[in-house]
């Protein structure tokens, strides 16, 4: 005969039992009703990201298995740039710039997406005789580690109005001057390790490709879009992660058929070739990189990065020109206002 | 007397075990919270008025900008987001509301989303192929479901400013901070618009009083969708105030939407009396892609 208190008993004993295995379930399923959530309603999510990097996404995601209540909403508070690290290889950025109406503009949002980056170093050679203040103001707002440079490319050699004449590469000089900048700056045996990648100023890069290209220890490549009138163009890599080829239709026989974006050099590199530089005079067009790569490593020495060549972390645009039609002649509008 | 004890023990250890994993839990919220987002508060602190951690009191003052952005799927739409938000992630408080055109929220924008980096709504709403001819206005439908999308999630006690980011303009991080302290609508100067370097309010004694502009200078708002932002109190007081389609002409949608919500005297001018431009209406070339296949030949799908 059930007592009341056998009742009473068998309920005090069955009740937290079932609590703790319902709480543990939550813990459990709330990763997949998140996840689900996301698909199904149709005008949810709000989302939110802690993490400064893809490194740190990862433990944003841990953190959101926890939460069972609650989707946890941290403010992204950042302080720019972000703290020089003793320990990771400092990354030179070599951009090229030119004045034109949409330089403030470039090199504003390239700034933009230079300051997540740790540990890097931006060299920024303008194409003028003397220094601008327009660029100098910039580098100087932005907060940045940067190295202001120029060298104005001589008259012969600039690309007349706006025809992309192929023989005439763009941007050498200025690349040139970056890189014996560098060998100048640091001793063949410096201790501190660097890669220099060259950024020109209209493209568009994600943050991951930084630190893909932080642990180059040669020269690495990656896919680049945009590129030979594709959707992008990239390395061919086979099964032992090694380069063999090249995916592109636009002269895919050149040594390295690879854009500018898509390369990256180990620094210590830089410094032992003295004599590697971009060549000026006689470079086909779509050649200039290889005028350069073909001195410092051979094909096999490439390392692939972007998941082996599948990702595509840098897109190679390009601004229209503004249309400036009622300036007229003379300008209309006031030139002391920096644009 | 042993059985008892040993009884009575069995009972309580369940309860004393849901306890301490509750107390765990409530614990770990509050802790790590802070320590993945730097100066980070929960939600639940923001909810309950509890003071912010550390230095961030302040912050929590602020009102929140929040950024409308409609796009669309091209090749170079993956790029756009991108370095929009490597602009947005730098901007404390904000809080950015993606609107694609489409019929459903595209893989690409969601997953890119999740790992953007800025707290976000990812919404959608598909615009007919009959309303994107040449000449007509655009991105109408997205700009009106964001504007929804906040009169439904936003009340009288939030704090916020709202603006219209298009995802191939250029933005500098001052011209967040301009904006932050609008009352009202405030208005500023945009780069490569109305066919000049820029186009600018004219102000004077810290009032609008003209405009400076190479196109059509008789708008009742000569500016561009960049160029101003609306104090969201303001837009939740205006539950009408969208952006029309009918009846609207080429270049004029600025104009009717804040022709709804404010006048010419009452706009606050920013970024040094409308002197120095903080925006640039930048457009992103199409890529040239004449050697892609027809059929893709490609032995992976590569997102672009």
């Amino acid at each position: 005969m059930p007592k009341r208190r056998d009742i009473v008993a068998i309920i005090l004993i069955v009740l937290p039992w079932t609590l703790l295995i319902t709480v543990w379930h939550q813990s459990t399923l709330t990763p997949l009703l998140t996840t689900r959530k996301g698909k199904k309603k149709y005008d949810r999510t709000d989302g939110h990201s802690n993490s400064r990097n893809t490194f740190a996404f990862k433990e944003s995601c841990s953190l959101q298995n926890r939460d069972i209540v609650e989707v946890v909403r941290t403010e992204y508070i950042y302080s720019r740039p972000p703290p020089w690290s003793d320990i990771l290889p400092t990354i030179h950025i070599i951009t090229p710039t030119y004045s034109r109406p949409v330089q403030k503009a470039e090199l504003t949002r390239l700034a933009n997406t230079l300051l997540h980056v740790v540990n890097l170093h931006w060299i920024l050679v303008e194409d003028s005789q003397r220094r601008t203040s327009l660029v100098s103001h910039l580098l100087h707002n932005t907060g940045l580690n940067y190295t202001h440079l120029n060298v104005e490319t001589p008259r012969n050699y600039k690309v007349r109005g706006d025809t992309r004449d192929p023989r005439i590469p763009r941007g050498t000089i200025q690349r040139n001057l970056a890189l014996r900048w560098l060998r100048e700056t640091f001793s063949v045996n410096t201790s501190q390790p660097g890669v220099v990648y060259f950024a020109d100023d209209d493209n568009t890069y994600s943050l991951e490709l930084f630190e893909e290209m932080r642990s180059t220890k040669k020269v690495s490549v990656w896919p680049v879009a945009f590129v030979g009138g594709l959707r992008y163009e990239s390395p061919k890599v086979n099964t032992l992660g090694k380069v063999f080829g090249w995916k592109t239709v636009f002269d895919p026989h050149r040594p390295f058929a690879i854009d500018m974006a898509g390369f990256a050099v180990n620094l210590q590199l830089i410094l032992s070739k003295p004599q590697a530089y971009f060549k000026l005079r006689g470079v086909k067009g779509g050649y200039q990189e290889s005028s350069l790569l073909k001195e410092l490593v051979t094909l096999s020495d490439l390392e692939p990065k972007a998941a082996n060549c599948t990702k595509v972390l840098v897109w190679h645009t390009r601004t229209e020109k503004p249309v400036l039609v009622n300036e007229g002649k003379k300008g209309f509008t006031d030139s002391n206002v920096e644009i | 007397m042993k059985s008892v004890f040993f009884s009575r023990f069995f009972i309580l250890l369940p309860w004393v075990l849901i306890v301490i994993i509750m107390i765990d839990i409530d614990s770990k919220r509050t802790i790590r919270a802070p320590a993945a987002g730097r100066t980070g508060k929960t939600q639940r602190a923001v909810r309950t008025g509890a003071p912010g951690i550390g230095g961030s009191q302040n912050q929590s003052a602020l009102p929140i900008i929040y950024a409308i952005t409609p796009t669309y799927g091209r090749p170079v739409q993956k790029a756009e987001l991108t370095r929009l938000s490597h602009a947005f992630r730098q901007v404390p408080r904000f809080h950015w509301i993606v609107v694609e055109d489409s019929t459903a929220r595209t893989e690409l924008v969601a997953r890119f989303l999740a790992r953007c980096g800025v707290p976000y709504t990812h919404l959608h709403v598909f615009t007919p192929r009959r309303f994107k001819r040449a000449g007509m206005p655009r991105a109408t439908e997205q700009r009106n479901a964001a504007l929804t999308w906040l009169r439904q999630h936003r009340s009288r006690r939030d704090s916020g400013v709202v603006f219209f980011a298009d995802d191939d303009n250029t933005y500098s991080l001052e011209l967040f901070e301009e904006m932050r302290s609008t009352r009202g609508v405030s208005i500023w100067p945009v780069g490569f618009v109305g066919g000049r370097a820029y186009e600018r309010p004219l102000v004077s004694g810290g009032k609008v009083v003209g405009w400076y502009t190479g196109w059509r200078p008789d708008r009742p708002f000569a500016t561009d969708m960049a160029g101003f932002a609306v104090n969201l109190q303001m837009i939740l007081a205006n539950p009408r105030a969208q952006f029309k389609r009918r009846g609207s002409q080429p270049g004029m949608q600025e104009s009717d939407f804040l022709k709804q919500i404010t006048k010419v005297t009452d706009l606050e001018p920013k970024a040094n009396n409308c002197t120095r431009v903080l925006v640039w209406h930048t457009r992103t070339e199409k890529p040239h892609l004449a050697n892609e296949p027809k059929h893709r030949k490609d032995t992976v799908a590569i997102e672009v």
